[in-house]
């Protein structure tokens, strides 16, 4: 899974990679599924409309799905801080994190063949965008607790293989675009 | 939920003492790449390769690391955009560190 060289910098405000069409689909695919898991989270109708509008949502405790906690982490170790913070803040951060997503999703979607051109702020929106898929993949995997060991000797018929290699290739363009983002910052 | 009234003026005399600050705390995680870290941080706080990479070692090395200090609120502001490009952050009163 690595026909593109990744990202690299093209002018000052440039950063383009060349994808293969499978590479595209696949991460076009896990936008939408970032997209989704945070929506799950959206509140569902009976509360305060004034409320809503300003952004307060009635959670005030971390989301049960490991994932989706550690996507919208708490802000306190106290619990009741913890709860305050996120009954103000948790429906602005979800709305970032999917509009990270979705500017990803569009410039692979729109992307002409295969490449994508970002500037710097849609760089940092796809960094944000492949960091949350690297850390819904990660818990999947039980990074932390499995050993990079334990992860590179699943056996090619382990459906987790096909994850971890998704996992790693990720984790490698997302390198690719921070060093990219990295020289020009060097320059400024 | 309600706070205990304990909390409350623990909350007021913090405010009027002033000389106890908020902090951000950046803890490690074994999924952010240790360039993104990095990155990050250089690109929220405007701090230099050299001290962004210095803070993103002690992440790594002594699990945790202060990487802002100032108001409640600032800290809050702080962890939110920290929370938005998927670091794992909390604030809390300085002197409790």
């Amino acid at each position: 899974m690595s026909n593109t060289e990744g990202f690299r910098r093209h002018g000052s405000n440039s950063y383009i990679a060349e994808f293969s069409q499978s590479e595209r689909e696949i991460l076009i695919n896990l936008t939408e599924q970032i997209i989704e898991l945070l929506a799950e989270r959206v509140d569902h109708g009976h509360e305060d409309p004034l409320a809503a509008m300003v952004g307060i949502t009635s959670h005030d405790s971390p989301p049960e799905d490991e994932v989706l906690h550690r996507l919208l982490p708490n802000a306190y170790a106290d619990e009741v801080d913890a709860a305050e913070f996120r009954r103000y803040t948790e429906s602005t951060l979800r709305n970032k994190k999917q509009a990270h997503a979705m500017a990803m999703r569009m410039y692979l979607k729109s992307a002409v063949d295969n490449i994508v051109d970002l500037d710097h702020d849609s760089a940092n929106a796809w960094l944000g965008a492949i960091n949350d898929i690297r850390l819904a993949v990660g818990v999947r995997l039980n990074v932390g607790v499995k050993t990079t060991e334990d992860l590179e000797i699943l056996a090619p018929d382990d459906p987790l293989s096909a994850v971890y290699t998704v996992y790693t290739w990720l984790g490698w363009l997302q390198e690719t675009l921070v060093i990219a983002l990295m020289d020009d910052s060097t320059i400024a | 939920m309600v706070k205990t009234a304990d909390k409350i003026e623990e909350e007021i005399a913090a405010i009027f003492s002033g000389d106890q600050p908020w902090v951000t705390i950046v803890w490690d995680d074994p999924v952010n790449l240790m360039t993104y870290v990095t990155y990050v941080l250089m690109e929220l706080f405007g701090y230099s390769k050299a001290k962004a990479n210095e803070l993103m070692l002690k992440v790594h090395n002594e699990g945790k690391a202060v990487v802002s200090t100032g108001t409640r609120e600032e800290m809050e502001h702080d962890v939110a955009r920290l929370h938005e490009f998927g670091l794992w952050a909390t604030l809390q009163r300085g002197d409790q560190i």
